[in-house]
């Protein structure tokens, strides 16, 4: 006889455990500004424990965990897809809407931005995100028998995708080696260059692999 | 592909195979054999020889390479 066993969303965990740690994070920040002088709220020089900070460490540990949890179970997540994909000889599953987390390369351009203002380069790395356009494609395979005709095609398109990409940083280093540009802008060019070969490569290898999977699909029939 | 002609689905038909029923005993998807059958792809020494065990018929008469 089959039991009805008392499940719940697999999302409502860290969802809840993300609530109360943000709820926690506002207590201790309110009691911190109001009884505490906005100790540990506001930029500190140097900084000597007092027994009143306690909330507010608690709460910051409590926020560390937290994100170390959601890197356990998104690095669980992958080895889980990773095994099902091994044993049952099948793609992962993923949602093509997945792609659209490769409008966050747009954020590149903050770096045009930050580096005036700040001498801050690290923006410009979030070019490599334009590669996440690729998961559109990924999708769209989610869940294929990997048989000999797939992995042949996937290892075509990833040869195809480090070409490209290794290309593009070859030329790059050329062009720096010539010294003719400031180093502070030679600096930005290469990280500029270096995230998009990455995020284009990042791409080709999914886009090329549906391409090659699906090419003179029209042409076919049935045939049954 | 030049020079490549599969007769493969002459000896399915006679063998009373779809696409989807040789392509689940080969272990390879549908679309593999649609391709193999229109000889644009050329298939494996194994994939040959389990489609050939699969319908029956020699290899050298499902895969002729000029």
């Amino acid at each position: 006889m089959k039991t009805n066993k008392a499940s719940h969303p697999r999302w409502l965990l860290p969802v809840l455990a993300g609530a109360a740690c943000l709820a926690l994070s506002l207590l201790a920040g309110w009691h911190a500004v109001t009884y505490n002088g906005g100790r540990l709220v506001y930029p500190m020089d140097s900084y000597v424990f007092q027994p009143a900070d306690i909330p507010m460490l608690l709460s910051i540990g409590l926020d560390v965990l937290y994100v170390f949890y959601l890197a356990a179970l998104l690095i669980g997540g992958i080895l889980a897809q990773r095994t099902r994909a091994e044993s049952t000889n099948r793609t992962r599953r993923l949602n093509p809407k997945l792609g659209l987390l490769g409008f966050l390369g747009f954020l590149g351009f903050a770096g045009f931005w930050s580096l005036p203002a700040f001498g801050d380069y690290t923006p410009f790395c979030f070019f490599l995100f334009f590669g996440f356009f690729g998961f559109f494609y990924e999708g769209k395979m989610s869940n294929t028998l990997m048989d000999e005709r797939y992995r042949e095609n996937a290892l075509r398109a990833e040869r195809a995708a480090y070409k490209t990409g290794l290309n593009i940083i070859f030329l790059l280093l050329l062009i720096a080696g010539q010294g003719r540009v400031p180093a502070e802008r030679m600096a930005a060019a290469l990280l500029i260059g270096i995230s998009l070969a990455l995020g284009l490569t990042l791409f080709l290898g999914e886009y090329l692999l549906y391409r090659y999977d699906h090419a003179d699909a029209a042409g076919l029939e049935d045939g049954e | 592909m030049e020079g490549f002609t599969c007769n493969l689905k002459v000896f399915r038909v006679q063998k009373g195979l779809t696409q989807g029923e040789l392509a689940e005993l080969v272990g390879v998807r549908r679309e593999t054999i649609m391709r193999l059958e229109k000889a644009q792809y050329n298939p494996s020494l194994k994939l040959a020889v389990d489609i050939s065990r699969a319908v029956g018929a020699p290899i050298e008469e499902i895969f002729l390479f000029e």
